[in-house]
């Protein structure tokens, strides 16, 4: 066994960790207050090869492994939760979408201009009576000659308001049951789709949330992504991918987490000594490394696993529901270790601890994810 | 078009320096990078190289700094030679430019070398101008603007002085020590590092090189800084401001 990263991977995250130094920490604090997309930020992922780091050179993207796109979205994550989510989300669900179920056509259509990061792909699956439980979702795709024409609302949608492609789950035969869902890409502008207005949201702000709205939105056959009925089984694989994302999203904020923390508690002085010198500060700092590097353990284990083609939908959960709730618990005892300070705009760890809430909730609850493990174990 | 050579020192990130008890310099955890102006180097021999030219990066050191050379080659060069030893893991100046003259003059062709000002760790500015010295062609130092002439053959370089700015030409073969200004160095691209793994690289070992010569220059000890605080208040009456002169004097702060 061996715990060691390529030296390709070793480099590439440390590119990554400048990049993110460079670009992404100094506006963080303001595209989280004004709920802003960064789009100049994403022109410059794109130039490094950043949005489509495991996909296919052929088809856009850098060729590389899985994990190298986690390590990316981790070093991101550790400056901005939501530039690192945006990635995870374009690359991890919308662009394994498209290579793992699309035509030779679509792929040439749709996946090369999204690995190279022209466009921006988004997920909408979410329904407003349609989370965990997906089979209650309501939104349909009626065939009608050529075309499939699409109705319903779908919600929490991210990238809705920035997004070109969507991979949008619609119901062709809702009596089939769990064989009655379909996904079909819908670029941005198709007549019938329109995106609502950005939410507002508690963390993760400058990620594009938004409802979806499909009234009579009529898709062209050729747009339906895999079979027709396969729909959701592709999504819970989108899913496995997508989680290892959130997971290593929720290491980046953990990881920033504790490099505060362990800046602020050895400058903060009270009692006529840094208060890292005192073993309850100590301790909350010890237990929050031991967990990074137990989550980190288990992110690289899923990507790698993944990478090997072994099944990983598990460990995916697996990582996603540990580092998650880590990052929860530890940036709360951030916050903790600031005091005061950090209760205030300003205190990276405010924002971190607003970030870190939404890893426990997307992209599947932490509650789903024991679903998920506990169907897996107790099989 | 030109033929580059960038030459690059693979050094200890001072990120991961730690102050040891007695104020001694921990390294035991330390990681490397490449020396921050011999970025610039290479990114500078990337531009200068144009079409068709090439570039070549070179480093010398110890067996660690083979790490450095995919970092180099990710960042424009087109191959890379490294002369590397135990026994060059830690050499002087002058011992780097000699290794550095064998390796270009027996092995790379070249018309312009590139390297930073100075290094990012002990930056004593002497293997650039050595090195030169040693290849007997002329050396260019802190050059801020660098430009190969159209017709190629020579550059044209801008040097930051004491008082203005220096214009000088000079023909190929040459030397440039460039300073920080120069230009931004990339960020390698995903796809910059996968290819660099594709690039040929020549190693070069200790007994393939002519003795280096000894040593000019003893390390005899490396410690942090320490930072010490004499806190004295003064007030204003006459008496107290001859207290604060008489302090000043007594510190060597005026004569």
């Amino acid at each position: 066994m061996e715990f060691k990263l390529t030296e390709e991977q070793v480099l590439i995250r440390k590119n990554m960790r400048e990049f993110a130094d460079k670009y992404v920490e100094p506006i963080a604090a303001e595209i989280d207050e004004n709920s802003r997309h960064p789009a100049e930020v994403f022109k410059l992922l794109a130039e490094g090869d950043w949005m489509g780091i495991p996909i296919p050179v052929e088809y856009g993207g850098a060729g590389a492994d899985y994990l190298t796109h986690i390590l990316a979205v981790e070093e991101l994550s550790r400056s901005c939760a939501s530039t690192g989510f945006t990635v995870s989300i374009h690359v991890g669900i919308a662009c394994m979408l498209v290579l793992l179920n699309g035509t030779e056509e679509q792929k040439q259509k749709y996946l090369i201009p999204m690995a190279k990061g022209e466009k921006l792909g988004a997920f909408v699956l979410t329904e407003p009576g349609a989370g965990t439980d997906v089979m209650a979702a309501t939104t349909t795709a009626v065939l009608d000659g050529d075309a499939y024409v699409l109705n319903g609302t779908k919600t929490f949608t991210s990238n809705g308001p920035t997004g070109d492609f969507y991979m949008v789950f619609a119901w062709t035969d809702k009596a089939a049951g769990r064989k009655g869902m379909s996904c079909f890409i819908i670029p941005r502008g198709t007549p019938g789709m329109s995106a609502g207005e950005h939410f507002r949201k508690m963390g993760l702000r400058s990620s594009q949330t938004s409802e979806m709205v499909f009234k009579d939105c009529r898709v062209p056959k050729e747009n339906l992504l895999g079979k027709e009925g396969a729909g959701l089984v592709m999504a819970m694989a989108g899913f496995d991918h997508g989680r290892v994302g959130i997971a290593a999203q929720s290491v980046g904020i953990l990881q920033a987490a504790l490099d505060e923390s362990i800046r602020y508690s050895k400058e903060r002085v009270q009692f006529g000594n840094p208060i890292s010198r005192n073993q309850a500060i100590s301790w909350m700092i010890a237990n929050m490394a031991t967990d990074l590097q137990a989550a980190r353990l288990l992110t690289y284990n899923a990507a790698w696993l993944k990478d090997q083609k072994q099944v990983f939908s598990k460990e995916a959960s697996m990582a996603k529901l540990f580092a998650s709730e880590a990052a929860m618990r530890h940036t709360i005892k951030a916050v903790q270790i600031h005091g005061g300070y950090g209760y205030c705009k300003g205190a990276k760890v405010e924002r971190l601890f607003r970030d870190a809430k939404i890893t426990e909730i997307y992209e599947g609850t932490s509650e789903a994810q024991r679903m998920v493990i506990s169907g897996n174990v107790l099989r | 078009m030109p033929k580059v050579v960038a030459c690059f020192k693979w050094v200890v990130d001072e990120a991961y320096i730690r102050k040891g008890a007695g104020g001694a310099l921990d390294f035991s955890a330390v990681d490397y990078k490449i020396s921050e102006y011999d970025r610039n180097a290479l990114e500078e021999a990337a531009r200068c190289r144009g079409e068709g030219g090439r570039v070549v990066a070179l480093a010398v050191g110890g067996p660690e700094a083979a790490k450095g050379v995919k970092d180099a080659l990710s960042r424009g060069a087109d191959a890379a030679f490294l002369a590397a030893d135990p026994a060059f893991a830690d050499l002087d100046p002058t011992q780097t430019a000699a290794v550095l003259a064998e390796v270009i003059r027996t092995r790379i062709p070249y018309d312009l070398i590139v390297c930073g000002e100075g290094s990012g760790d002990r930056y004593a500015q002497q293997v650039g101008p050595r090195l030169a010295e040693n290849l007997g062609i002329p050396c260019v130092s802190y050059v801020q603007k660098l430009t190969v002439a159209a017709e190629g053959g020579r550059i044209v370089a801008e040097r930051r002085v004491e008082e203005g700015v220096e214009v000088v030409e000079a023909p190929f073969p040459v030397l440039v020590t460039v300073l920080p200004e120069i230009n931004v160095p990339r960020i390698p691209g995903v796809k910059d590092t996968l290819l660099a793994a594709r690039k040929p690289v020549a190693i070069v070992k200790k007994e393939e090189l002519p003795p280096m010569g000894e040593a000019k220059l003893e390390t005899l000890a490396l410690a942090a800084a320490r930072m010490e605080r004499n806190c004295e208040i003064f007030g204003t009456t006459p008496e107290d401001i001859a207290r604060f002169v008489a302090a000043l004097q007594r510190q060597g702060a005026i004569g």
